[in-house]
């Protein structure tokens, strides 16, 4: 039993991380990806964020599922991720002041990121709480991973710096356009050009068979 | 059907009741940190204004102390103003008043230094606005913040402004600024509101200095 409740687990990680990527395979919580992906340090507080939002949403929704009306899920949902996402922004404000300026208006958006609403009606709703909790974790991991992996090469060549820390050697010319929207674009398009072609042939060329 | 649907509002009711509640009460549990990064935050705009370097990554107690050292807190009459001193902490550099009125989507609250002739603009800062970021929210970039660095300040004349903001590239002239592209009602709301605060505190600040309070 134990070793099963593991098995499916893994699975559910799996997918949320790579096979179900939430950004570069569902193409959801774009906007972010876009807007905080310059510097590493914001990405990550974005990052942890979302993991944070998304696994208690689920978690929540799924304690919840039983007893939630059907014709007011929606409502519920939005309520119960708008008060962690509330919760979010008064920590960041209180113990993080620079970085909640510096993610601005992004952390109050987590609201109408699709990825939660999506993961609440797709999998919280119909499962288990420990389900739940993994498939927060994972889809949150998922995002985190690949704004991580996006913000690694725009602040690495638009300001020269990991963390904030020079690491480029001495006559290394700043991209600027890594920096401004451009960059990021450049960046997403060419990530999801990348492990797209690297993973198994997507479900239209199944398709056309 | 009618006792599915009082089970709905009571639910919905409950669970708002829950969720509000924890998080006003962790709102309440930090509102005083909160207030304290606030108000550290409004003496680095103030200092920025003035001019006054402090590095990024400067202390918080540090910044405390170099605020209480070059600056002096002024009200009366409903007004607030700031004076700020050279690194003697004697010579006055200059005035720093208050800007503050509606924006496109909310009110937007900013600085202003001004000399001690009450002629030139020192510095402008907006620190909390609701605009659009990317478009109206760039009010906050150093480009836009810039441009006023160094204005004279002329006395507009009959229902004009003290600054007009024109068409991007097109300002020429003393009062007159770039607007911000794509942001034709943010840049209207500035300049209204960088207006009134002015016709607002000029006079009272010559006032206050007539009478030797300030």
């Amino acid at each position: 039993m134990i070793v099963m409740v593991e098995l499916k687990s893994r699975k559910i990680f799996a997918s949320g991380v790579w096979k179900e990527n939430p950004v570069f395979r569902q193409i959801l919580g774009i906007c972010s990806a876009l807007a905080v992906t310059n510097l590493l340090i914001n990405t990550l507080i974005m990052g942890l964020s979302l993991i944070f939002v998304v696994t208690m949403s689920n978690v929540t929704v799924s304690i919840l599922r039983s007893i939630t009306p059907t014709r007011i899920r929606m409502m519920v949902q939005t309520l119960i991720i708008a008060s962690y996402v509330i919760i979010v922004d008064v920590f960041l404000k209180a113990y993080l002041p620079d970085i909640s300026e510096a993610l601005g208006p992004y952390v109050g958006l987590i609201i109408t990121n699709c990825i939660i609403m999506g993961r609440c009606e797709a999998f919280a709703r119909n499962n288990t709480v420990w389900p739940s909790f993994v498939d927060g974790v994972a889809s949150g991991c998922g995002y985190a991973f690949v704004l991580l992996t996006i913000a690694f090469f725009r602040e690495l060549m638009g300001f020269g710096t990991l963390f904030g820390m020079d690491v480029m050697p001495g006559g290394w010319t700043n991209w600027i356009i890594m920096v401004m929207p451009p960059g990021a674009f450049f960046m997403l398009g060419a990530f999801i050009w990348i492990v797209r072609s690297l993973g198994p042939r997507g479900e239209e060329e199944e398709l056309k068979k | 059907m009618i006792r599915k649907r009082i089970f709905s509002v009571v639910y919905m009711f409950l669970l708002t009741f829950f969720f509000t509640g924890i998080v006003s009460g962790i709102y309440e549990i930090n509102r005083e940190r909160i207030a304290i990064n606030e108000e550290i935050k409004l003496q680095k705009i103030i200092l920025k204004v003035l001019g006054v370097q402090v590095p990024p990554g400067t202390l918080d107690a540090r910044v405390r102390q170099i605020f209480g050292d070059r600056v002096k807190r002024e009200t009366g009459q409903g007004r607030t103003i700031y004076r700020g001193f050279a690194e003697d902490g004697k010579a006055l550099i200059g005035y720093v008043l208050p800007l503050f009125g509606p924006g496109f989507w909310g009110p937007i609250y900013g600085m202003m230094a001004i000399d001690p002739q009450l002629e030139r603009v020192i510095g402008i800062a907006f620190y909390r606005h609701n605009e659009t970021p990317g478009l109206g929210g760039r009010i906050t970039e150093a480009w836009f913040e810039k441009q006023f660095k160094g204005k004279t300040l002329l006395p507009p004349e009959q229902e004009g402004r003290y600054f007009s903001f024109r068409p991007p590239g097109t300002a020429k002239a003393q009062n007159e600024v770039d607007a911000i592209t794509g942001a034709t009602g943010t840049s209207k709301a500035v300049e209204r509101l960088i207006d009134r605060s002015l016709k607002d505190y000029l006079p009272w600040i010559a006032e206050q200095q007539a009478a030797g309070r300030v």
